[in-house]
This record gives structure tokens, sequence and C-alpha cells, in this order.
């Protein structure tokens, strides 16, 4: 059963994968409580525009990714609160406008092959070092504030005005948690892959939420969830070889139907 | 009845708020002081609630002063110092992964400083204020599957929980039935008689408070203040206010 640890990219790829899982699910519940949901899609496909600048230029594309979709997430919360649109429209065409232009880049640049699918869907294979070292390093940093700031973010959640009348700097905190938002998906294409990373942020709390408890309750159900997505889809990607990202997604997916079932009223 | 040396809660001078063009209030002054209980009447689209979010910072008034605390409201930190209802405060989301606790907790978040956990302050004063809004029973329930009348005072209690000054509610009774009213009415009173809270509330059931209120303020683009509700309010008032003919119900049974 363990003898997939004997391998060093599955290590890698465990270390990148719970530390993935984890920043994932926390961000994710502020995200589906916030009716944020479609902006993880959005910044996932934001982030592949940044690979494919890596990709092209020859800069490290994990970097690249983290960047755009920062300047991404900027762009959407500007266009949101500046612009009387609305704010699903707004991620739409912020979702296939990246799209296009990473394909273009990648296509005039003639870097589509492999190294731009791992990143469509994830591979573990291809976890390096560094990509190790830039995850840990950027989602220390991003859990370290979701963290401290839970509890006014999960007010924030619940009633934004509320939460402002109350003094909380609201407007901020939404700044941060977008951009931290953005690291994060940026951070997890490497293993779950942009076109899968909106479902590891969402799912796990879709299904905890099925549980009806409180918010602390919640937290860790849908934490539990994506770690254990994450650590048994990877070794059934390893020992079926299968592809990671699908598997975990596959995986979550199982957990909410069992949720919706155990849960029904 | 007012001190006039003390300082207000609230001073609005002047104050006009226009979207578009269109005027939504008019040249208003006021003031609100500490321990009064205020009641604020109005057709709907009269902007009342417009009033209340000026007051609160949520709006910019498009002229005119406003002061809070005595403090422009750029300068004002405090905010711990308002308790703030809305409208919507018994219809909640009921999918939303809430405790009452959870809920009422939320009123100390922004007392907290940085880098600390729940005090014991923390924990009584959340406590405390379930007592007071009777809830304490239902701390460990899920919001959503309480009654209206149920979230209406865990709503209260979250916005006593911060110990304010003052609390303002905008017609938080959508979706409440009326034994639960009635008990909220004498709870309201209790907590300005005995808490000594400021209350400033947006009501359209102004006949089954008005032994209580000491002011009115009547809104209906500009406003009229008035110093003895019990008195002035009369049927011919409330006509002319909402432009329809309008019955005054007296309920002077408060013995809850």
């Amino acid at each position: 059963m363990f003898e997939m640890f004997e391998y060093e990219f599955m290590q890698r790829a465990f270390i990148a994968g719970l530390f993935i899982a984890t920043l994932a699910s926390i961000s994710g519940t502020f995200i589906v409580l916030k009716r944020y949901s479609l902006m993880s899609e959005t910044l996932a496909h934001s982030a592949l525009v940044g690979v494919a600048v890596g990709l092209v230029a020859g800069y490290n594309p994990l970097w690249m990714a983290v960047l755009v979709a920062l300047m991404s997430a900027w762009l959407i919360e500007y266009l949101r609160s500046s612009f009387s649109l609305y704010s699903d429209a707004i991620l739409s065409i912020i979702l296939s406008g990246s799209l296009a232009i990473a394909v273009i880049i990648v296509s005039l640049g003639g870097a589509f092959n492999n190294s731009l699918f791992s990143y469509l869907f994830g591979s573990i294979l291809s976890v390096s070092n560094e990509d190790v070292m830039t995850i840990v390093l950027f989602g220390t940093l991003s859990l370290a504030f979701l963290l401290l700031f839970a509890k006014e973010l999960y007010f924030i959640a619940y009633d934004e005005e509320v939460a402002k009348t109350s003094g909380i700097k609201v407007k901020f905190l939404n700044f941060l948690l977008v951009s931290v938002v953005a690291i994060i998906i940026a951070l997890s294409i490497r293993v779950v892959g942009s076109l899968l990373i909106g479902a590891l942020m969402v799912i796990p709390t879709v299904a905890a939420l099925q549980y009806r408890v409180g918010f602390k309750s919640t937290l860790l159900i849908s934490l539990f969830f994506a770690l254990f997505s994450v650590s048994f889809g990877m070794s059934l990607s390893f020992y079926f070889s299968l592809p990671s990202g699908a598997t975990i997604v596959l995986c979550v997916i199982t957990l909410f139907v069992l949720s919706l079932v155990i849960n029904k009223r | 009845m007012q001190i006039s040396f003390k300082v207000p809660i609230f001073e609005v001078k002047n104050l006009n708020f226009e979207v578009g063009g269109l005027k939504i209030l008019s040249n208003i002054s006021m003031e609100i002081f500490e321990g009064e209980y205020i009641a604020i009447i109005g057709p709907n689209g009269g902007g009342k609630t417009t009033l209340v979010r000026v007051l609160l910072g949520l709006e910019k008034p498009s002229s005119g002063t406003t002061k809070i605390f005595g403090k422009k409201y750029e300068n004002f930190k405090e905010w711990h110092k308002i308790g703030y209802v809305p409208q919507r405060a018994s219809l909640v989301d009921t999918n939303f992964p809430a405790t009452v606790e959870d809920i009422v907790s939320m009123g100390r978040v922004a007392k907290r400083k940085l880098l600390s956990r729940s005090s014991k302050e923390d924990k009584n004063a959340v406590e405390d204020a379930m007592k007071k809004m009777d809830v304490l029973a239902l701390k460990d329930k899920m919001v959503g599957t309480l009654s209206g009348g149920q979230r209406q005072r865990v709503m209260i209690a979250r916005a006593l929980a911060s110990n304010p000054k003052i609390l303002i509610l905008d017609e938080p009774n959508t979706g409440v039935d009326v034994v639960s009213q009635q008990r909220f009415y004498a709870l309201l009173s209790k907590l300005n008689k005995e808490e000594k809270i400021t209350i400033v509330f947006i009501t359209h059931d102004i006949g089954v408070i008005v032994d209580d209120i000491q002011r009115l303020f009547t809104i209906n683009e500009k406003a009229t203040i008035c110093n003895n509700p019990k008195e002035a309010m009369s049927c011919e008032d409330m006509s002319a206010l909402y432009g329809t003919q309008a019955h005054l119900i007296h309920n002077h049974k408060h013995e809850h």
C-alpha cells in the first residue's frame, strides 16, 4: 500500500497535494458562502495565461500563474465595484477571455504540447522540488491570512453590510480574500489542473453544508473531505495510472453524492 | 426632555440625498440623543431606509453634514457602539452554516484584537446577549431551523453582543407572527428602559409602540419630528403621510 512513497515524485506530490487540499477547502468555504463559486473557475483560467507566458517566454510557469491570477482577481474586484455590471457576467467574460489569450499565446509560441496539458488537467509526475517550495511558501502565507481573519471573513460572508456597520474593513478583506484565492488556485493547477481546481474548492464545502452543522464543524468536514479526496485520488492515480486531477475530482464528487444521500430530508 | 449640552449620537444638518437626479431625502436636520426611543415611519420609498443607511455610514449624503458621536464619519472608529439589525434580519439563508451562538458571536468580531482568541469577556458578552433576548436555550441550534420570531431575537442578540449604545432596527418584522412581535416590542422597551440603550426603530406598526416611544420621525423625502407622539399622532397625520386612509390602532396592553 505504501510503496508509492518510495518514489520521490510521490512524496512531492503528496506534500503539494495535501497542502493544496487544506488551502482549497478552507478558502473554498468562504468563496461558496459568499456566492463566489464561479470565481474559482475564472481565476483558474486566468492562471493559464500565466502558465502560457511562462512556457513560451521561459519563466517559471507557476510564478507567472500566481502573478496573472492575482491581476485577474484585482480586475474582477475593480469591475465589480466600479461598474454596474452583473458579477457573474464579469466572471464569464474574464473566463473565456483568459482562455482565448492563453490559447493564442501557446499556439504562437509553439508550446502546445504535453507541458500545457499537464497544467490543464494536473499531473503528479510533474511536481518538481521547486513547485513544492513555491506551494509551501505561498501556501503558508495564504493559510495564515485565512486563519487570522476567519471570523471576519465568516461575518462578511454572512452579511456584508452588517459587517461593515460593525467596523470591519470589508472592502480590504474582500480584496485580500480574492488575492489569496488567486494564489491558491494558481498553486493548485500543478496537481489538480486548471480545469478541475474549481471542483476542489467548491465541492468539499457544498458536501459539508449538507450536514447542517455550525461554521467550525462545516470547515472541518470540508477540510477532511478535501484531504481524503486528494490522498485517495492520488493513490488511485498512482496504482491505476489515472490522471491525478480527474481522479481527485471524482473522489470528492463521490463524497458529495454520499453526503447528499445521507442527509436527504 | 433632551439635554442640549450632551453630544448627540447622531447629528444631521441640511442633509440631501439624490440618486440620478431623483431626490430621496430633502433638507433633513435632526439629532438623536443617548437614551431615546425613536420610531421612524413613512411610506415605502419615502426614504426611511436611506436615512438609516446614511446614519450608519453605508451611504454618503449628496450634501449636508452628518456626525456620529460628535465626530465626522471618516474619523469614527468605535463602530461597536452601534448595533444594526437590517430589514432582512428574520429571513436567513437556511443553508448558511451557523448556530445561534455562531451568529451572536459575530457581534464580538470587530471588537477583538488581531491574533487574539475569544476572551472570557467575549464569551460572557455573547452569553449575556443571548440571555437578554431569551435565546440561550437555542444556542446550539442552527439558525435555519428557527422560527421567524426566534431568528429576529437572535439577530438582536448579535447586535447586543458588542454592548452598543444604540440599536438601529429597520423593520425587522418580516415573516414574524403577531405574538412574537408583541414579545419583541416588550423586549425593545425593556432594553431602552433598563439597559438605557437608545433605540431607533423603523416600523409600520406605530400604533402598537406609541406608548413606548419618546419621539416620532416621519420621513417622506422631508422629515417631520414629533416630540409628543401620543398626542400628535392622529389619523389625519397618518393619512397625509401615507396618502391613503390610515387607521391608528392603539395597544394599551403591555404586560407581557
